[in-house]
């Protein structure tokens, strides 16, 4: 019975934590500019991020450890530094991104400012972070982040041409504007494999206690719920492809890609836009925070856990305030959302062989995992995804130089 | 059976826990006595962001304890567990005989939730 209590949770956080600010910015660009070009990029995403969050969920459930903790045992501090440094960066860069997507979301529904709702939204996420269970943040971010399936209806509603979205689903090349097909196509990727996912997933692992019995549940929730959260990624894209496209909006700003729903909900448009994005991008803002302060955590060896009181763990807890403070200065100093989530989605992709090298070679450990090591499917994917999440870290930045907008 | 303890892969950088199973740091360093015509034997674990600083460069633990000298809340730059308390080296975790909360290792801890987080409402849990 807990188990399938876990599983249906674990799919829905897990859709809650594929589709945030970095989907919403990088399916609607794609949409927008190469109508259903782009699927094949969410496609391939989400196939290495259910191999990778498998992994991470496995590793947990066998060795109790979460991943920053086994990295630094076993890689040893000098090693981990220079990741754990970059990852910091990224996860305040990130985390000031889903702020910013709320900000916007609040703006949208109010009309005022965003810098007025930087530290209002921080505030929230802390309060809700300093008083809640990991459970209780589990239940009410998968329960609420359904709203986000309005994308999948208005998809379907749209009736897109099938075979269009066929095509789409195998790579091509661009007809034109080559660098920022590639661009997004990269960003696409930089979104899905979120580093912070995978820390936060396997530590997820560890407050919940399992043990290696949830090796199946594991592999039905990464699998299941991954593909779940790329389908309303993919709904995005057809919607931005077939209401945005034909109109050549491209989403240059955020308010343009608050009209996409507006063809198939009338009236409820804008404001489903606005909820699906506040509270994909609230969920996602949670786990980013909680991500940080378990790398913090667990790289220097402090107390932690959601579900202790913030007395007893007064370092894990204020780390996530330092970095809810932090993340909200980019919105309150005027930063253009949608341009901190595109730098923050590229530099994301730069930084995945960090996050991905350490992780598959940990996976290969007999001593820490016997026989849940991987075995030879789950090699060969490796191997790929180090070679795709090299390739990437080469050629993230400089597309965004060239590709960006 | 006789067991092999590897120092740097099984001891170095692992986690401490303690009586209490609270996490008390990892093993940051590792002090060998060298004694005459005897073995080298393990002495001490050392704790601290000074001995992390002395891992990547002395020059970075000179300046860690400039900074420490005005304003470290800590007793002494590096917190020293010694061999004896070991209770038990396991595949995941080093179990000793202290309790976290007593020990310089949780200076930092002690101080941040007297002065900050016992000031805000809510640090109770209940």
């Amino acid at each position: 019975m807990k188990k399938a209590m876990t599983l249906a949770l674990g799919i829905l956080t897990s859709v809650g934590g594929f589709f945030d600010v970095g989907n919403i910015a990088t399916c609607t660009q794609a949409g927008a500019r190469f109508r259903f070009q782009l699927i094949w990029a969410m496609l391939l995403a989400t196939i290495v991020v259910i191999f990778l969050i498998e992994m991470s969920g496995r590793f947990a459930a066998v060795t109790n450890k979460a991943l920053p903790d086994a990295i630094r045992e076993h890689f040893g501090f000098t090693f981990w530094l220079v990741p754990f440094a970059i990852l910091t960066v990224i996860h305040i860069l990130v985390l000031g991104a889903e702020i910013g997507g709320v900000c916007f979301a609040l703006h949208l529904v109010t009309g005022l400012p965003l810098q007025v709702w930087a530290l209002p939204v921080a505030v929230l996420l802390w309060l809700f972070l300093w008083r809640s269970t990991f459970s209780a943040i589990e239940n009410s971010t998968s329960l609420l982040g359904l709203i986000t399936l309005c994308f999948v209806v208005a998809a379907v509603w749209h009736r897109p041409p099938l075979h269009d979205l066929l095509r789409g689903s195998l790579p091509s090349l661009p007809s034109q504007h080559p660098a920022n097909y590639w661009f997004i196509a990269v960003s696409i990727v930089g979104a899905v494999i979120a580093p912070y996912l995978f820390y936060f997933y396997s530590s997820g692992a560890v407050e919940d206690e399992w043990d290696a019995s949830y090796i199946p549940v594991n592999r039905a929730v990464s699998v299941i719920g991954m593909a779940f959260g790329s389908v309303i990624s993919i709904g995005a894209i057809i919607v931005a492809g077939v209401v945005l496209a034909p109109r050549g909006i491209h989403v240059d700003d955020y308010h343009q890609a608050a009209l996409m729903l507006t063809s198939a909900f009338p009236f409820w448009g804008y404001v489903l836009f606005a909820v699906s994005m506040g509270i994909a991008c609230l969920g996602a803002a949670v786990e980013v925070a909680l991500s940080m302060s378990y790398t913090f955590a667990q790289t220097f060896g402090w107390n932690w856990g959601e579900d202790l009181a913030p007395d007893e763990d007064a370092r894990f807890c204020l780390v996530y305030t330092a970095a809810l403070l932090v993340g909200s200065l980019f919105m309150l100093v005027g930063m253009d959302p949608l341009q901190l989530t595109m730098i923050t989605m590229a530099l994301s992709a730069a930084a995945l062989p960090f996050v991905a090298i350490p992780m598959l070679l940990l996976m290969n450990d007999r001593k820490l995992l016997h026989d849940a090591a991987n075995g030879a499917i789950s090699n060969v994917a490796a191997a790929a995804i180090v070679v795709l999440t090299l390739v990437l870290a080469v050629v993230s930045i400089p597309l965004a130089v060239v590709g960006g907008s | 059976m006789k067991e092999r303890l590897d120092v740097i892969r099984d001891l170095l950088d692992r986690q401490l826990v303690d009586s209490d199973e609270t996490k008390m740091g990892r093993v940051d360093g590792i002090v060998l006595d060298i004694d005459g015509d005897g073995p080298p034997r393990i002495d001490h674990f050392e704790l601290g962001f000074a001995v992390l600083a002395r891992r990547i460069h002395p020059r970075i633990e000179r300046w860690l304890n400039a900074i420490r000298a005005r304003w470290s809340v800590r007793r002494s730059a590096r917190q020293i567990v010694p061999w004896a308390k070991v209770v038990d080296v396991t595949a995941y975790e080093i179990k000793v005989d202290l309790k976290a909360i007593d020990t310089p290792a949780f200076d930092w801890e002690r101080w941040l939730r007297d002065h900050i987080v016992a000031k805000i409402p809510g640090a109770g849990g209940e």
